[in-house]
């Protein structure tokens, strides 16, 4: 039987405070390098257009120009991007919450022929690039006249998605079935048993779904950029990638004001992950272990 | 609320909602032109700020949908709902006339007094193989090197004139690149040509450009350039072409930061004629050797209407306003009885003793030059050529492939432009008087040796 | 039978999604990919011209293969690896790691795009930050996107700033790791790196395994940083010096929605396919003896 000496003991008093130490240096200058970018971003959004070439550069500007912010906003509709994002997040949103929920109940609840085979051809269609099914999505759309309008990036949502349909089976087989039993014993419908007992006890996992959601919505780039042609329909993330285009475009690029657009677009994000920290990092956790 | 109402709810919400988002109604009574500008902030600014009262006067309601790449211009194309108007270059714009995508102007232009203010080249340039008119140039321009007279001053450099010479201005390009630190990186370029201007010293230094070609040649005056232009940076006198390629860095930044002193760039240029506040001048580009120098002006494009717009004659009401009446583009220098220069100098004081009145009035000695000017290649095959040319160019300009053996690879990219042509004319769907022209070029390079 | 019926009736937004926006687009696009077709004018059969064209004639189509597997092969081990690293150093209990874990995962939640025109001044040569930090360092800073040798690089640079939420999965899974397997290795005597290769690494496996299918899934379609940051003001150049970063969904966007060739757009989308299927398949097979789950997984 080994045992551990009494004279380890000091030694590794002090092995344990140099191992913090060094943690906390090599944490601090990781987490400056992350954040540095960001910061300088910001920097670069109050100077005026000579101060960005200056070298060297300036980081706390003597007079930081908050003019460059309503400027940017008078030379794009921003707010317009911004209504944009906004209603497609929110529809996704409910399209998404009500679609996959709907969907993994049925997958975990309802016993029906066919169901595993189902669900492992659903979980197959998370490897598909997005790019097989592009071109002939785009047919589709162009023939019903639904090319540059917010519809095609709003519509499939309605209709559930593998990754979030899997998670949510993944938690509401977590909840005991007696409640189901109880309230079937009581005449209730499925739909009614979804809709106010397994539902209400979903939360967490909802929440977090909506989360994710929000974030891959709100920063999808590449749908936009596909269906959409003109500014008048474009989200923050097109819209950001066409004011960088137009920026570059003129003779003498302003820097300031296209990182100041940068700012405004990654703003939300970044609140959003102030106040919904817990349910993010319990989210992505959950993700990854299953 | 039970989940029946909720839901009917939200449907209702959203189509509400998005309903508010679609603006296609005008105001009563104003045809509404849609015009697929330049993506440029400044211009579309001062264009909104006309636009309302040109409705009023009119009843012609311009839409502005700045251009985002020839891919969403396409795209709008093939799902139905192109812009009425917008720019084509000679590259896209035969193309898209075989296609039956523009509008023939000359069905809606018949007796029109202003295709009689436009300079009788302006107005050449926008007839295609078939003989119709697709395009209007709205903007023609020359090339001249900018340079900085603070920079000159100091180094005790006369001015540049119309009289000086290549030797002249390597010369001072040596004279004004300082490296003062000595770290064998000049702080201060005596000179900077963007790249897009070798064409310009191409045409000037006797390289043959056929107006024709479908293919991509290279003779020994065109390298000639190619390797000038590459001796520029081995010497060091100018910058490296990938620290100034970076995007977002302007050459016009160089200019005005006293990183380069010279600069060749397009004349008159908006932007440096606006935001320079280095005292500046302007003078032409000369010709290798001490040969007296020559002055391309172009349109390279203009713009055209779409065959589809719903209201030909409005288009074409406001396509006239864009050329001659919108207020950026005042004085239009394709237009015959716009005295440009006095009206450009009117608009920058400071352009008046730059150079600017010497440079633009030697380019109106040569007829309005090679519609190419800025692009080169035929609207058939500048895909493959520039697919092919654009990584090679990249390479020679970091100085990792010679231009001899750029010269060597030539015979490939115009293998790639054969193929392309085989294919073109495999597609059923051109206009016949196309086809004929492409299969007549094609016959007369065959009569040429194998490029 | 009516529960059947019921079960069907949950699924059915599934269902029908699949039908019209995924098996029927699948079905459709294998139709186009035996066309020529822009979509300005009628279809014209091809059969298998397209594929033999990507396969044996298509020069760019090599090279954004090439482009591809370079991201692909650097992006997703050092991503794993760092991700790994910086969760090993959060699972510590010490005050103040929950800063750190938010600076670590703050880059990752935010947007692309935005991401990319930030790290376009990043990397500017000139002025960008990242080459004053090397000048300060007194070393001067190669050309970045500029360069044909480091265009390449600096992207996966850019994605290593983006492994905050890989470092979250790990850290969880970490977590899960019970104390008394540790508490045990150490009595019989084991080092701190056979600890971590005999315990650690196969416990938290499932997340190892997870992070790098999805890596190598996501960075197969590596598509917006290099639409957004390589290609000069011209619009239609985007692919970087000498086609650098022309990566294969770039390539396919371009041939699709800059060309207008989408029956050889198709064709590349299905080999896309086919690759990642055989890569996903391929890791599956090989890491069913490495990867270990917990009983009733």
């Amino acid at each position: 039987m080994t045992g551990i000496r009494t004279s380890d003991r000091k030694p590794t008093a002090m092995i344990a405070l140099l191992r913090s130490i060094s943690i906390y240096i090599i944490l601090a200058a990781v987490s400056a390098a992350f954040v540095l970018p960001l910061a300088w971003m910001v920097s670069v959004s109050l100077h005026d257009v000579r101060g960005v070439f200056e070298q060297p550069f300036a980081w706390f500007p003597s007079q930081p120009r908050w003019e460059n912010y309503p400027e940017v906003m008078g030379l794009v509709p921003f707010g317009r991007y911004f209504l944009n994002t906004a209603l497609v997040t929110g529809l996704v949103l409910a399209g998404t919450l009500l679609s996959c929920s709907l969907v993994a109940y049925g997958f975990s609840r309802v016993r029906f022929r066919g169901r595993n085979l189902l669900f492992a051809l659903c979980l197959s269609t998370m490897m598909l690039p997005g790019q097989v099914t592009m071109i002939p999505l785009y047919m589709l759309f162009s023939r019903i006249g639904w090319v540059d309008t917010l519809w095609p990036l709003i519509v499939p949502s309605f209709f559930g998605s593998p990754f979030y349909i899997f998670l949510l089976r993944q938690f509401f087989l977590t909840i005991p079935r007696e409640y189901d039993e109880a309230a079937l014993l009581d005449g209730a419908g499925r739909f009614r048993i979804y809709w106010s007992i397994i539902l209400p006890l979903a939360r967490p996992a909802l929440i977090t779904v909506a989360l994710f959601t929000f974030i891959g919505t709100w920063n999808d780039f590449f749908t936009p950029l596909i269906y959409i042609n003109s500014p008048e329909h474009a989200t923050l993330t097109l819209g950001l990638s066409m004011l960088k285009s137009q920026i570059v475009g003129t003779g003498m690029t302003q820097w300031h004001l296209l990182m100041s657009a940068a700012v405004m677009v990654m703003l939300p994000n970044i609140l959003l992950f102030v106040i919904a920290q817990r349910y993010l990092v319990k989210g992505i956790a959950m993700g990854g272990l299953r | 609320m039970s989940p029946e109402r909720s839901l009917s709810l939200l449907l209702a919400t959203s189509l509400i909602l998005t309903g508010c988002g679609r603006k296609d109604t005008t105001t009563a009574g104003n045809v509404r032109v849609t015009y697929n500008c330049a993506a440029n902030v400044v211009e579309i600014k001062h264009l909104q700020d006309e636009l309302p009262r040109l409705a009023d006067s009119t009843g012609i309601e311009i839409v502005l949908q700045p251009f985002t790449g020839p891919d969403k211009l396409y795209a709008m194309m093939a799902a139905g709902e192109p812009p009425d108007i917008f720019y084509t270059n000679t590259v896209m714009r035969d193309r898209l006339a075989a296609e039956g995508r523009l509008l023939d102007l000359r069905n809606v232009s018949t007796d029109d007094p202003f295709l009689g203010r436009l300079w009788p080249d302006v107005y050449r340039q926008g007839l295609s193989a078939d003989g119709g008119l697709y395009s209007i140039g709205n903007w023609s321009f020359t090339a001249g090197v900018y340079f900085n007279k603070d920079l000159f001053d100091q180094a005790g450099l006369r001015y540049p004139d119309t009289a000086w010479t290549w030797s002249d201005m390597m010369a001072a390009a040596r004279r004004l690149t300082v490296d003062a630190n000595g770290d064998g990186e000049p702080e201060h370029y005596g000179i900077f040509i963007p790249s897009h201007f070798i064409e310009v010293l191409e045409l000037m230094n006797g390289a043959p450009v056929e107006q024709k070609s479908f293919f991509v040649d290279f003779s020994e005056a065109s390298r000639e350039v190619f390797r000038q232009y590459v001796a520029l940076m081995n010497n060091q006198l100018m910058p490296d072409l990938r620290r100034v390629q970076a995007m977002g860095m302007q050459a016009s930044q160089l200019l005005q930061t006293g990183r380069a002193a010279m600069l060749v760039e397009a004349v008159p240029h908006q932007v440096l004629c606006e935001a320079l506040t280095i005292p500046w001048g302007v003078a032409p580009i000369p010709r290798f050797g001490s040969r007296p120098v020559r002055y391309f002006r172009s349109a390279s494009g203009g713009l055209s209407i779409s065959a589809q717009t719903a209201n030909p004659a409005a288009a074409w009401k406001a396509l006239k306003w864009i050329i001659a009446g919108a207020s950026i583009y005042q004085p239009n220098p394709v237009l015959k009885d716009a005295d440009f220069v006095t009206g450009w100098e009117a608009r920058y004081p400071h352009l008046v003793g730059s150079g600017f009145r010497e440079v633009w009035q030697s380019s109106l000695k040569y007829p309005a030059g090679d519609p190419r000017f800025f692009v080169r290649f035929s609207s058939w095959t500048s895909a493959p050529i520039l697919e092919g040319l654009l990584p090679m160019l990249d390479r020679v300009w970091a100085r990792d492939m010679t231009v001899d053996e750029l010269a060597a690879s030539l015979p490939g990219i115009n293998r790639s432009v054969r193929k392309e042509l085989d294919r073109l004319l495999q597609r059923g769907d051109l206009r016949p008087e196309f086809v004929q022209a492409i299969k007549e070029q094609l016959s007369l390079a065959a009569r040429e040796p194998q490029r | 039978m009516k529960r059947s019926f019921t079960g069907y009736a949950f699924i059915a937004p599934w269902i029908v999604g699949f039908l019209v926006f995924t098996a029927g687009p699948m079905i459709a696009s294998f139709v186009i990919s035996l066309h020529s077709w822009s979509m300005l004018s009628p279809p014209t059969w091809v059969g298998l011209e397209n594929y033999q064209s990507v396969i044996t004639d298509d020069p760019l189509f090599l090279t954004s293969l090439w482009n591809t597997a370079f991201y692909v092969v650097f992006s997703v081990p050092l991503g794993v690896g760092v991700a790994l690293a910086l969760a090993l150093l959060l699972h510590n209990r010490y005050p103040g790691m929950g800063v750190f874990r938010t600076a670590i995962i703050l880059p990752s939640i935010t947007n692309i795009v935005a991401v990319s025109v930030l790290w376009l001044w990043v990397f500017n040569p000139d002025v960008g930050l990242l080459n004053a930090f090397l000048r300060w360092l007194g070393i001067e800073g190669p050309f970045w996107l500029q360069s044909e040798t480091w265009a390449k690089p600096s992207l996966v640079l850019m994605s290593l700033w983006g492994v905050g939420g890989t470092t979250i999965i790990f850290l969880a899974a970490l977590q899960g790791i019970p104390r008394e397997l540790y508490e045990a290795a150490e009595l019989d005597g084991a080092g701190s790196v056979k600890r971590f290769l005999h315990i650690t690494v196969p416990m938290i496996s499932p997340a190892l395994f997870f992070s790098v299918v999805m890596g190598v899934i996501g960075s197969f379609q590596v598509f917006a940083q290099a639409f957004v940051m390589t290609g000069s003001a011209q619009p239609g150049s985007e692919g970087g010096p000498n086609n650098a970063t022309l990566f294969l969904v770039l390539y396919l966007y371009k041939k699709a929605f800059q060309e207008f060739r989408m029956g050889y757009a198709s064709a590349l989308a299905w080999i896309l396919f086919f690759i990642i299927l055989v890569f996903t398949l391929l890791q599956t097979r090989l890491s069913r003896e490495r990867v270990y789950y917990e009983a009733g997984e």
